[in-house]
Parts: structure tokens; C-alpha cells; sequence
């Protein structure tokens, strides 16, 4: 997973980056082999939400837009896998044999809506799950950072739109399963057989280092350059004549994309959807990995939710009080680590690094 | 669904109208039903009012982003339970404790927390969330999660018939729980409009909040002004939990119930004047009530929020702000 790091740091620090990036990935490969099968769902569900995390950060870490709303984007396209995987249930293990799912014969519908019977095919089920949060993600977009909303009202926004969802999906039970949401989903198969869970891991797993890696470039490009400025001073770069909306609109949409995706792995997985991962809670809980982890350091929330994950599996058994540690943790990164736990690793090893506009070299270049 | 829904103080008290709806007029669908729903939308109208008018001071006055509200609510909810289960307190003598205890706890958030962050919105929002979740969790840890019950005064209960039908059966009714809130709601709001407008201390927080250089040149502690302003409204969101806690059961997490309302409320009143507060609770509380009247109550809300996100992206002051040039 960390490769992409290495790419870029081979110049200065070749050989100590590239095995640590070595090891890693090495570790991930051989991890499933060394656990067991509940360690193995936990851990590809925590690099799922790691990968939620990275892409939170391309918006906020990066651009500058703290959104509650990523647990909302993860959670369409959830519900999109979700419907594909409900709909090809085997007649038998179909509570009422039909092609119907059981929630929509409880709710009295005849028939499959429009909206859905779609998902029933694969490929539509695989675009649904990244091009109906990037859509609503891009509407959004197009009509927030097209105006002079900014900054803090940003944010509101995206919790009144989590807010307003939750009750949306809850009220309508008849499609969407109401509060239990889709359940009882068969195994994701391949080929006719159902993929075991490591592959799942291991898929799972390419997604990360796939998410990481392309988030990785994108910030390293120029693309990646102009949205850290937009962060630094936004008006400034409206000035060069940069579209400020525009570059905004595709981050957030593409971010919006790869959380989508992450949640429609996460159906498989976790063999559930509910609007759970809609509410306001879920979405703090991406904001905290990405703010405990360190904005701006793309590594940091994969590492913070795969941390938080393990520590709270192991903490919950001896407390129940665990939401409380989390809330202490944040207040005293935010307090005192404002960067985030990955500030506190040595400069060498640390991503923040990567972070720091190139611009920054060369203008130290000028002063000497 | 109820247990479930983030935001269900609309619902909940919906739920309620529509037995009292369906109890009084048989009718469904008349004049009856629809005085009475607006009815119910004025008792809506006065919570939203009560769990606005804090954050109007922590957020419209001091720009303070408050994600704790909620939590501080649930505090005043919890001061109220303890002096009634332990003195036997009536609901009403237990307001000026529930403001008291808040404020002393809003004062000394402010002291370790807020005031780091001054000018820096969005650590200061992380912040004040990761306080929700402290305060949840201490919550918690000392009254355990089980639902707690306040009483309501003998007094307050039963309902004002406005309208009688032949028998001399209520067709219309208010209860004196609403009215009473409303009542409170608007005592609140002239008092704090009072001191804001009216008293040295007010013009010190307008003072501060204008230009906080100047005020302090000319000796204003300004210090003190932003602690005694934020204790001030943490202490309404105390009396609001006081008053509340009749209405709802007691629970730690009863305070994120209020907090998005609280904020759509805020924002789309308008920080600029305090009574942005009352236009903002009207709007959004009857547009529920008659929205939800016309549809249903999931619904309603739906559109209220998607209404407030338009409001948001047009008028960000909110809409009862006079524009001004920056």
C-alpha cells in the first residue's frame, strides 16, 4: 500500500522508504494467512473505512471542505451493492421465494420499482455503486461552490444533508428497508461461486492501494498543487485566474466516487446496510480518523482508522465506555497535535512532508 | 424509528398531535385538524425557540461553532432529573439550578477549550464535537444509559379547550405544557434581548464582538466578556433541557436530538439580530407543521432541511439580516 509513497521518495530516501513501503504491503499480504476469520472481516472492514478516510482527506486534508457528509456518499453506493446483492438472492433463501426482497412484500409492494430492477445485472450494479454518489456528490457540488457559501457553512450544509437523508431512507420503508435497512444479502460470487473472505481481503486490500496511490499522484500533480493553494488562500488563486469552483466540484466529486466504492465493498462484507452509515454519528467518525490521523497526510486516517478499529475491538471488552476515549482523543489532537498523530512520527518517515507544496522548496531556493 | 431518527423532536411531537388530531376530530381532513396542527406547530415553534436562542448567543453573537449545544441541553435535562430525584424539587424551582450548573460548566469549557481556538472556526468545531462526545460519555459514566423520567408539574398538565364541540368535548386544545414553553421561550428572549440592548453588559459584548481591539483598548476585559457571554448561553441551552425534559425522557444522547434543529433555526433567523431567532423558529417550525399536515412527517422534514440548504447557499446571513457591504 505504501509503494505509491516510495515512487516519489526514491530520489531522497531510497532504500529506508522502500522498505518500510516494502514491509508494509508485505505485512497486509501475509496478515490474513496469520489471523483468524474475525480478525480478517475486522480488518478489511477497517481498511474500507481507512480508504473512506484517505478520501476525505483529498477534500479536506487538501481543499480545505470538512464534510459530514462522507459517510452519506459511502452509504449510496452501499445501498446500491446492497440491491444488487439482495436481488440475487437464490429463489430458496428468499424468504418468500420471489423475486421480490423481503422488506418490499412486508411493505406491500407488487411489484420492483423501475429504480431498482436495474441493479439486478452486475455492470449496472458496479456503475451505480461509484456514479450515483459522484452524481449527487456533483449536483451538490455544482450548487454549493458555485456561490459565496463558505467555509464553516460548508460544513453545516453537510450535516443538514446527512441529517435530512437519514430521515429520507427511514421513512421510506417500502424501498429502502427502513431503519434495519437491507439485510439478509447474499455472498458476492464470482463466476457462479461465492468469493471466501480473503478474497475479499484481498480485494479489498487492492482497493486501498488503489485509492492511496491515486490519491497520492492526484495530490502530487499540479492538480494537487492548485487545490492545496485554494486551502492556503482561495482568493488569491480566483485571482490567477484559476476556476476555484470547478477545481472544487471535482475533488469533492471524486472523492465522493471512491467513498461510493468503499461502501459498496463494504456490503459484502459486512453482509448489511442501514441508514446507520447515514446518520450525522458516521459521518463524525470519518471526520476523526481523518483529524486524529493528520490532515493533509493521506496515510494518516487509513493508519488512525485501522488503529482506533483494533484498539476499540479490544477496548470494548474490558469498557463500554470507549465513545468517551475517542472524544477525549480528539479533543486533545485538536487541542494540542493540531496536525495529527502523524506529525508526531520523524520527518523522514512522515508523510506531512509530501504535503508541503513544492512551491515552498523553491521559494527557499530564492531566499539562499 | 423514533429511537433511531437524529432529529426527532419534529416527529415525536407530531406523533403526539396526530393522536390528539385523531382522538378530538374524526373528520380527518377539516378545519378542526388543521387549527389544530398549527396549533401544535406554535408548540414546535416555542422548543425550536428554546433550544435556538443559546446557540444564537454562541454562534450569531460570539461566532462561536457550537456542535456541544446538544450536550449542554442534555446537561440542564440531567440537573433538572437529579433535584427532583433527590429533593423532590418542583420542575419549575430546578430552571434557575439547570442555568446555574450549565453556565459553570459552559464557563469553564470556554476557559480550557474555546479559548485556544478563537478565530479558528473549524478546529473549534472538531473541538466542540469532540466535547459532545466527552460530555455524552461522562454522562454516561455517572447516570449509566438507562432513560431517566422527569415529572411535570400537576398544574401544567391537561390541555385548554378552545373550542367545544356539542357535548362539550375539546375540538380545539392547547396543553398548558406548550403554552408554557412558549411562555418561557419568550421570557428568555425579551430578557436576553434586554441585556444585550439595555445594560452596560450587553453593550460590552456588542462592543467585543465589532472590533475586539478597540474594546480592549478602551478597557473592556474582554477576556471575561467572551467567558460570561458563552456561560450565558450554555446556561439557556440548560433552562431549555429543564424545561424539555418533562416533554421527552432523559438520556445522554437526548441532546443531539436538538442540535441540527437548533442550528437550522440559527441560520436561517440570521445572526444578525437576536430576534432572527423567533422568525427563524416561526418559519421552520409552522412550515413543518403545515407541510407535514398536507404530506407526512418524514417528509416534512426532509423538505424543511432541503429548504434551509437552498436558504443557506442564497443568503448564508440567513434571511432576516439586513445586507450589508463588506
Amino acid at each position: 500500500m505504501a509503494n505509491a509513497v516510495m515512487g516519489y521518495k526514491q530520489s531522497s530516501f531510497p532504500t529506508k522508504l522502500a522498505a518500510i513501503s516494502g514491509i508494509a504491503l508485505l505485512i497486509f499480504i501475509i496478515l490474513p494467512f496469520v489471523f483468524g476469520d474475525f480478525q480478517l472481516s475486522l480488518m478489511s472492514k477497517l481498511l474500507l473505512f481507512g480508504s473512506l478516510g484517505i478520501s476525505l482527506d483529498l477534500v479536506w486534508g487538501f481543499t480545505g471542505i470538512l464534510s459530514f457528509a462522507h459517510g452519506v456518499f459511502f452509504t449510496l453506493g452501499g445501498y446500491a451493492s446492497a440491491y444488487y446483492l439482495k436481488l440475487n438472492l437464490s429463489a430458496d433463501s428468499n424468504t418468500y421465494g420471489g423475486e421480490l426482497p423481503d422488506f418490499m412484500v412486508w411493505n406491500g409492494l407488487e411489484t420492483l420499482p423501475w429504480f431498482i430492477a436495474p441493479l439486478k445485472y452486475f455492470p449496472v450494479a458496479l456503475v451505480a455503486t461509484v456514479a450515483v454518489p459522484a452524481l449527487f456528490a456533483y449536483i451538490l457540488g455544482y450548487f454549493i461552490f458555485r456561490s459565496k457559501v463558505s467555509g464553516v457553512y460548508i460544513t453545516i450544509i453537510t450535516l443538514a444533508i446527512s441529517s435530512a437523508l437519514t430521515t429520507f431512507f427511514v421513512s421510506q420503508q417500502a424501498y429502502t428497508g427502513g431503519t434495519n435497512g437491507i439485510t439478509d444479502v447474499s455472498k458476492l460470487s464470482f463466476l457462479g461461486s461465492p468469493i471466501p473472505p480473503i478474497g475479499l481481503y484481498f480485494i479489498i486490500l487492492a482497493f486501498t492501494v488503489f485509492v492511496l496511490a491515486l490519491s497520492w499522484w492526484l495530490t502530487q500533480s499540479n492538480l494537487g498543487l492548485i487545490l492545496r493553494s485554494i486551502n492556503e488562500n482561495e482568493k488569491r488563486i480566483a485571482f490567477l485566474g484559476y476556476d476555484v469552483a470547478q477545481f472544487k466540484i471535482f475533488i469533492w466529486t471524486l472523492s465522493a466516487a471512491l467513498a461510493g466504492m468503499a461502501g459498496g465493498l463494504f456490503v459484502p462484507l459486512n453482509q448489511f446496510i442501514s441508514p446507520v452509515y447515514l446518520a450525522v454519528a458516521f459521518g463524525t467518525q470519518v471526520v476523526i480518523w481523518v483529524a486524529i490521523g493528520g490532515r493533509g497526510t493521506l496515510v494518516g486516517p487509513l493508519l488512525a482508522a485501522i488503529l482506533l478499529g483494533q484498539v476499540q475491538n479490544y477496548a470494548e471488552k474490558v469498557t463500554q465506555d470507549w465513545q468517551l476515549v475517542i472524544g477525549i482523543l480528539l479533543l486533545v489532537v485538536v487541542l494540542f497535535i493540531p496536525n495529527g498523530l502523524m506529525s508526531l512520527l520523524p520527518k523522514q518517515l512522515s508523510l506531512a512532508n509530501l504535503s508541503k507544496p513544492k512551491v515552498l522548496q523553491t521559494s527557499d531556493a530564492v531566499k539562499n | 424509528m423514533l429511537a433511531f431518527d437524529p432529529s426527532s423532536v419534529f416527529l415525536s411531537t407530531y406523533l403526539l398531535a396526530q393522536e390528539e388530531a385523531e382522538a378530538v376530530a374524526e373528520g380527518g381532513f377539516d378545519i378542526v385538524t388543521l387549527l389544530n396542527q398549527a396549533l401544535n406547530g406554535v408548540g414546535i415553534v416555542g422548543i425550536l425557540l428554546l433550544t435556538g436562542l443559546g446557540l444564537a448567543i454562541t454562534f450569531g453573537v460570539m461566532r462561536i461553532i457550537n456542535l456541544a449545544h446538544g450536550e449542554f441541553i442534555m446537561l440542564g435535562a440531567y440537573v433538572t432529573f437529579v433535584f427532583q430525584d433527590a429533593f423532590g424539587m418542583d420542575l419549575l424551582m430546578t430552571i434557575p439550578f439547570a442555568f446555574l450548573v450549565t453556565a459553570i460548566i459552559g464557563a469553564v469549557v470556554e476557559l480550557t477549550i474555546i479559548r485556544r481556538l478563537y478565530g479558528n472556526p473549524l478546529e473549534t468545531l472538531l473541538a466542540t464535537w469532540g466535547l459532545s462526545i466527552v460530555l455524552q460519555g461522562v454522562v454516561k459514566l455517572i447516570f449509566t444509559a438507562q432513560l431517566k423520567y422527569v415529572k411535570a408539574p400537576p398544574y401544567l398538565s391537561g390541555n385548554l379547550p378552545l373550542l367545544s364541540d356539542d357535548a362539550g368535548g375539546a375540538l380545539i386544545s392547547i396543553s398548558y405544557y406548550r403554552m408554557f414553553i412558549i411562555a418561557v421561550a419568550l421570557a428568555l428572549l425579551g430578557l436576553t434581548m434586554y441585556l444585550f440592548y439595555k445594560t452596560s453588559w450587553g453593550r460590552q459584548i456588542r462592543a467585543v464582538t465589532q472590533n475586539r481591539d478597540m474594546a480592549k483598548c478602551l478597557g473592556v476585559n474582554t477576556k471575561l466578556v467572551d467567558m460570561g457571554t458563552f456561560a450565558y448561553g450554555c446556561g439557556l441551552a440548560g433552562v431549555a433541557g429543564a424545561v424539555i425534559s418533562a416533554l421527552k425522557t432523559v438520556a445522554p444522547p437526548m441532546g443531539q436530538d436538538y442540535l441540527v434543529d437548533a442550528w437550522m433555526v440559527v441560520v436561517t433567523g440570521g445572526v444578525d439580530k437576536l430576534i432572527g431567532v423567533l422568525a427563524g423558529s416561526l418559519l421552520i417550525g409552522e412550515a413543518n407543521a403545515v407541510i407535514a399536515f398536507i404530506l407526512n412527517d418524514p417528509t416534512a422534514r426532509v423538505i424543511v432541511l432541503a429548504a434551509v440548504i437552498v436558504l443557506i447557499r442564497y443568503r448564508p446571513e440567513g434571511l432576516f439580516t439586513i445586507q450589508k457591504r463588506s
